[in-house]
């Protein structure tokens, strides 16, 4: 699908920068820049180097500019130069290859987590290990949550609803907030704003609404269980976000599941401590701090083996 | 997704003078050019991503764990990398995890190494990138300055960008090697 060698794409880019550096103002320059860029993500990281590269040189101004004489005419001032050129919006996305319309494909391998904003002003955070794909139509927004977690902050659009699928359950949504993660026989749906519709395709009579702070499971044979109130524990529930998980009182057990999700470095918990339970905020990343913690505080020790946290009890004298 | 200004700045000033390091790895990783190109340009797309830079205490970590992370999907993607690629990565990741003493004086590098490269840039060429950035003169206004067509403007500077990013994309040694001579040839002109 590669019709440039990536050094003839460097040095596009490079006169990108340089021609929108010399006018910012220019929409259709603008535009033929942003098909430019929309025609692979690899693109769009070699304009971002030149532009980084280009700014860098902003600090110029601690030399001693010797050769020059100022006043000259036509000054602009500093800060309009550094505000040209930064905000027009583009679909490309990183990692999710080349981009045909408005569909596009979203995965993360363990331990990342990633920030996608669509075409159409809604936005996705798409956690660990996760495979979705976007279709933006006109009359339609339909997303498709193949496996993992994403959290959707949904631009408001009466005449496109935005409803995505996981198996057979659906939830939609208009201008709202929600997260969904797809489970073995169902899925989560939680709302953060907004209300949303969820159902299950099998058993399309019984829909579900959803309000703010709640939160229910969605079952691929038999829909939406019993609707639970969330309340102020939403936030901790969606720390994933910002690469955080934040525990309150659950096992040790499911604590260890929940950073298992994130790491190829696995925490193996002892069954002895397996219901302990604990409370704190980590890194995702972070599963040997994590064990440390937990250890030190239920007396435990801590053995790495390779891909393997172990806690266990201490032996006993 | 438009690029942020601040968040453009801070790639320039955090993870550019990391690029040559990374670049040697991957070419000690056994990539082609081709390929090498390509984790770069993949990097600095995810970087164009980050939603609060402010939160990486470490941005050249940072900038080794996207490429690991690039390399394992390219594994995916059935590319060949080789598997102690990530091993080594990881370690190097690991180096330095906050902020040492070392890092400081890189830092000072980074400063005497823009200065150098913009010095050793053709004549005419640093004339129109420093009314551009220090006289914040337009790429008119250094046209009718200078007395040349835009179009020449235009042309020194890509010019002068190509050879401002051909230079960040060395690899540390490299540089070191330059500062070095440089600094001994100006011992040996001084006395």
């Amino acid at each position: 699908m590669k019709s440039k060698p990536n050094d003839a794409i460097d040095l596009d880019a490079i006169k990108w920068v340089v021609r929108l550096d010399a006018a910012p103002e220019d929409a259709h320059l603008r535009a033929a820049f942003e098909h430019w860029q929309s025609l692979g993500t690899n693109r769009r990281g070699a304009y971002i180097r030149a532009k980084a590269a280009w700014h860098a040189l902003d600090p110029l101004m601690i030399f001693p500019a010797e050769s020059i004489k100022p006043p000259i005419e036509g000054r602009i001032p500093r800060r309009a130069i550094l505000a040209g050129g930064v905000g027009a919006a583009t679909i490309a996305v990183c990692g999710a290859g080349f981009l045909f319309g408005a569909r596009e494909e979203v995965s993360t391998p363990i331990g990342e987590i990633r920030h996608v904003p669509l075409a159409d002003g809604s936005l996705m955070n798409v956690n660990t290990d996760s495979s979705v794909q976007v279709t933006l139509e006109s009359g339609l927004r339909q997303i498709k949550l193949d496996k993992g977690e994403v959290w959707f902050q949904v631009a408001e659009d009466k005449e496109r609803p935005f409803v995505v699928s996981a198996g057979p359950v659906r939830v939609r949504a208009v201008g709202t907030a929600f997260s969904i993660r797809r489970r073995e026989e169902g899925a989560d749906v939680l709302v953060t704003e907004g209300i949303v519709e969820t159902w299950s395709q099998d058993d399309e009579n019984r829909k579900t609404r959803l309000e703010a702070g709640s939160k229910v499971f969605v079952s691929d044979n038999f829909g939406p269980e019993r609707v639970i109130s969330v309340g102020p524990d939403i936030q901790r529930t969606l720390a994933w976000r910002d690469g955080e998980i934040a525990l309150s009182g659950q096992s040790l057990a499911e604590a260890a599941a929940e950073f298992n999700r994130y790491n190829e470095q696995k925490l193996i918990i002892d069954p002895g401590l397996a219901n302990e339970g604990l409370t704190g905020w980590f890194r995702t990343n972070e599963p040997q701090t994590f064990a440390d913690a937990a250890a030190r505080v239920l007396g435990a020790a801590v053995a790495i083996n390779g891909n393997e946290i172990r806690v266990s009890r201490r032996d006993e004298k | 997704m438009g690029e942020r200004a601040d968040l453009i700045q801070w790639i320039g000033r955090e993870i550019l003078p990391n690029e040559g390091g990374v670049r040697a790895f991957l070419k000690r990783a056994a990539l082609s050019p081709e390929d090498v190109d390509e984790v770069i340009q993949e990097a600095y797309c995810r970087m164009a991503g980050i939603e609060d830079y402010r939160r990486i205490e470490n941005p050249r970590a940072y900038l080794y764990q996207v490429v690991r992370s690039i390399l394992l999907s390219q594994v995916r993607r059935a590319r060949v990398v080789r598997f102690d690629t990530v091993a080594e990565l990881d370690s190097l990741g690991v180096i330095d995890s906050g902020l040492n003493p070392e890092q400081a004086v890189l830092r000072k590098d980074d400063l005497q190494r823009l200065k150098s490269l913009i010095e050793n840039l053709p004549a005419n060429i640093r004339q129109v990138f420093l009314l551009r950035k220090i006289d914040g003169l337009s790429q008119k206004a250094i046209a009718a300055h200078l007395n040349i067509s835009e179009r020449t403007v235009e042309w020194y500077s890509t010019q002068g960008l190509r050879l401002v990013l051909a230079e960040w994309a060395k690899t540390d040694k490299d540089v070191r090697r330059r500062l070095r001579d440089e600094e001994q040839t100006e011992r040996r002109d001084r006395s």
